[in-house]
């Protein structure tokens, strides 16, 4: 396939050579399938910037928008329309002459300019989409847009855009045309840049391609940058979380006083979820916003930018248009019955990242590998409930903190998955009953402890709600980072329980949780009136849930300093940065899963 | 992280109208008739961008854009409202009903 004459064939036949390794390796999907992916020169460019960023793309599937890929799209609204205009294809350079050579003549003499065109070149190994390409008879110049202004550097062009550029004159080589340079044109300064195609660009479009197939056959995701300017104004910045990898992988010593890691991530998401107990409630789409009317009448209408999940409890009906528009826009939908059981959850197609699953399939199936992370989550529940009981407590005189740091101490030891869950029930026993006292505002029920299925008194039935707030919230975290939720390290999966999402609970409970109970109790936001007892059960009432609920997305969304990283997140970031870690964990980036424990 | 913006359009034909209004309803409060309150990020401005433009004639229409500020600060602030406005402006919070 590769053309003689071509000085730099030697380097492309080594990535041919790299394709039984990739075979080898491969176990989970057929390598030669792999090796045989083109890939698109948008993701060489991603590559060329931070072979992370190319990795995440491309392998694992993943994409996040920011303002600059957002103007990048829009300053390619013309481009990115294809015209219809027949171009006469031209004899290709490795086939010998089987294509009639009267084809290409009719275009001799002939300008033509075409708008996104898409070819490939299977000796390169890559596809490319055109923007525009400039054809003059046999000559080809393609034209790449870009949104900024000309870099102010000697080249007036950054590298990853002129390996883009080398990988589409490469593939319009292979496909029998003619091309020495390209264009890049940059949208803001109207200007156009010349790049010609000299043997050392070509060489170092060669030699990333080559890497790039490398490092997608070894499956192994490449570092991240180390204190990169490049990295804020990458938009993946969140998923692929730079500078807290790096700290995590680097031996504690040698890491300066904390202040090394940048604030990449917005403290806050902008969305937020949307709550519908009404029974008989219709939910609908009218133009971008969500509507929710019962009976006619409009009870709610919510942009669907506002939204970041919708939580429904009960007979709810939903129109086929909002939730073909919230898969679209990858916003979950959460089922619940009327009494806050978990029914089940909507969403648009799974996560790409496989990967990811096929490492917590594997970690899940290692009764010693799940048993080191299911320390961890435990040990940080129990440090959490200390530090709990140690604030209200305003001491650390009563034993029972020293007994909590005990428990601690023999968790991170625990031999076996039956010892843990001992030692988390005698912590738990012991933490409730100084946690129930704590509780005022409410007409003494006599409870010491955690009753469950039903709740029998008021304090249990807000713990048993909480929790199962704190759970959707997780799964629906974890969903979205690409986990399978059902499939747990501690919990052991049984029908319809998301066992990762409790077991990431587990360290959040105390946070998150049992002091949205203790708040709520304790100013007044519930009352005696916002129960109603049958025969021994206690519930919650419409108005009562409501309060809770909204005491926890007011918990969700306080700031809190990362124990770690020192910057200011609110608690729905930490659930979704410490996810992430998980998966960093199981991916094997970072040696350890860092619980999330505040002090 | 996402800024207040007053956006007001004036529309010849009605077809072009109706689009707008949905746009703008989209990514906005009316408070006013043409006159949208707008909370939006720097990308969710550019979505908003992305469907007026293809929309608009911009022989006939036009559409005004005016950054107020940050939504916790000044943005907040500077609007003073005699009357009622035509849809109440939402606080930040979960949404339950």
């Amino acid at each position: 396939m590769i053309s003689p004459s071509d000085p730099q064939s030697s380097s492309t036949a080594h990535s041919t050579a790299a394709t039984p390794g990739a075979a080898r390796q491969s176990s989970t999907s057929s390598g030669s399938e792999d090796a045989n992916q083109l890939i698109p020169v948008r993701m060489l460019n991603e590559f060329t910037y931070c072979p992370r960023l190319g990795y995440l793309e491309w392998v694992q599937g993943e994409w996040a928008e920011n303002i600059e890929t957002m103007e990048g799209t829009f300053g390619h609204r013309n481009v990115d329309k294809p015209d219809r205009k027949s171009i006469p294809a031209r004899k290709k350079s490795n086939d010998n002459g089987d294509r009639d050579e009267v084809q290409s003549d009719s275009a001799n003499g002939d300008s033509i300019h075409a708008r996104s065109i898409t070819l490939s070149s299977d000796a390169d190994g890559i596809v490319a989409k055109l923007d525009l390409l400039e054809l003059d008879g046999g000559v080809a110049t393609p034209v790449d847009y870009k949104r900024g202004q000309v870099p102010d550097n000697p080249e007036q062009s950054w590298e990853p855009e002129r390996v883009q550029l080398c990988a589409q004159g490469l593939v319009l080589r292979a496909n029998g045309f003619e091309s020495s340079q390209g264009v890049l044109y940059y949208i803001a300064s109207k200007r156009r840049v010349v790049i010609p195609f000299d043997d050392a660009l070509v060489a170092r479009t060669r030699e990333l391609i080559v890497q790039f197939k490398q490092a997608a056959a070894e499956e192994q995701i490449p570092p991240p940058l180390e204190d990169s300017p490049k990295c804020p104004r990458c938009s993946l910045v969140g998923i692929c979380l730079p500078d807290e990898t790096n700290l995590l992988r680097a031996p504690e010593e040698s890491v300066p006083d904390g202040n090394r890691i940048r604030k990449l991530l917005p403290a806050k998401s902008k969305a937020l979820p949307l709550y519908i107990q009404h029974q008989g409630a219709f939910v609908g789409k009218s133009g971008d916003r969500v509507t929710i009317k019962l009976k006619g009448e409009e009870l709610a209408s919510v942009r669907l930018l506002d939204v970041s999940q919708v939580c429904a409890y009960g007979n709810v009906m939903f129109s086929g248009a909002v939730i073909a528009e919230l898969n679209r826009r990858s916003i979950p939908i959460v089922h619940k019955s009327y009494g806050g059981w978990f029914h089940g959850i909507t969403t648009g197609l799974s996560h790409k990242n496989v990967e990811l699953r096929i490492r917590q399939f594997r970690t899940a199936d290692d009764p010693e590998a799940a048993l080191t992370i299911s320390r961890q989550f435990i040990a940080g529940k129990i440090k959490n409930c200390r530090t709990l009981l140690r604030r209200q407590l305003g001491s650390t005189d009563d034993p029972v903190i020293a007994n909590l740091a005990e428990y601690r101490k023999r968790a991170l030891r625990a031999d076996s998955a039956e010892t843990l869950l001992g030692l988390e029930g005698m912590a738990a026993k012991c933490y409730f009953e100084k946690f129930f006292p704590m509780i005022s505002g409410i007409e003494h029920y006599d409870v010491d402890g955690r009753n469950r299925r039903p709740p029998r008194d008021p304090v249990n039935a807000v713990l048993s709600f909480v929790y199962s707030l704190l759970t959707k919230e997780l799964t629906v975290t974890l969903n979205s980072v690409g986990f399978d939720p059902m499939l747990g390290f501690l919990h052991r999966p049984r029908y319809g329980r998301p066992s990762l999402a409790l077991d990431l609970a587990e360290e959040f409970r105390p946070l998150i949780a049992d002091s949205v109970t203790l708040m709520a109790f304790n100013n007044g936001e519930i009352n005696q009136d916002s129960f109603i007892a049958r025969a021994g059960a206690v519930a919650l009432t419409d108005a009562g849930r409501k309060s809770v609920i909204a005491a926890f997305e007011r918990r969700m969304d306080t700031e809190i300093t990362h124990p770690i990283f020192g910057y200011k997140v609110s608690y729905r970031r930490v659930l979704e940065v410490q996810a992430r870690l998980l998966a960093r964990y199981l991916l094997g980036e970072i040696e350890e899963y860092p619980g999330f424990v505040t002090r | 992280m996402r800024s207040v913006y007053l956006i007001a359009y004036d529309i010849v034909c009605p077809k072009r109208y109706r689009k707008i209004y949905k746009a703008m309803c989209g990514h906005g409060d009316a408070v006013q008739y043409s006159v949208f309150r707008c909370e939006l990020s720097d990308m969710e401005l550019q979505s908003l961008k992305d469907q007026l433009w293809p929309v608009m004639n911009l022989h006939q229409d036009r559409v005004m854009i005016v950054d107020l500020g940050p939504t916790e600060g000044r943005g907040d602030e500077c609007i003073e409202f005699w009357g009622e406005p035509r849809s109440l402006i939402p606080d930040r919070a979960a949404t339950i009903v």
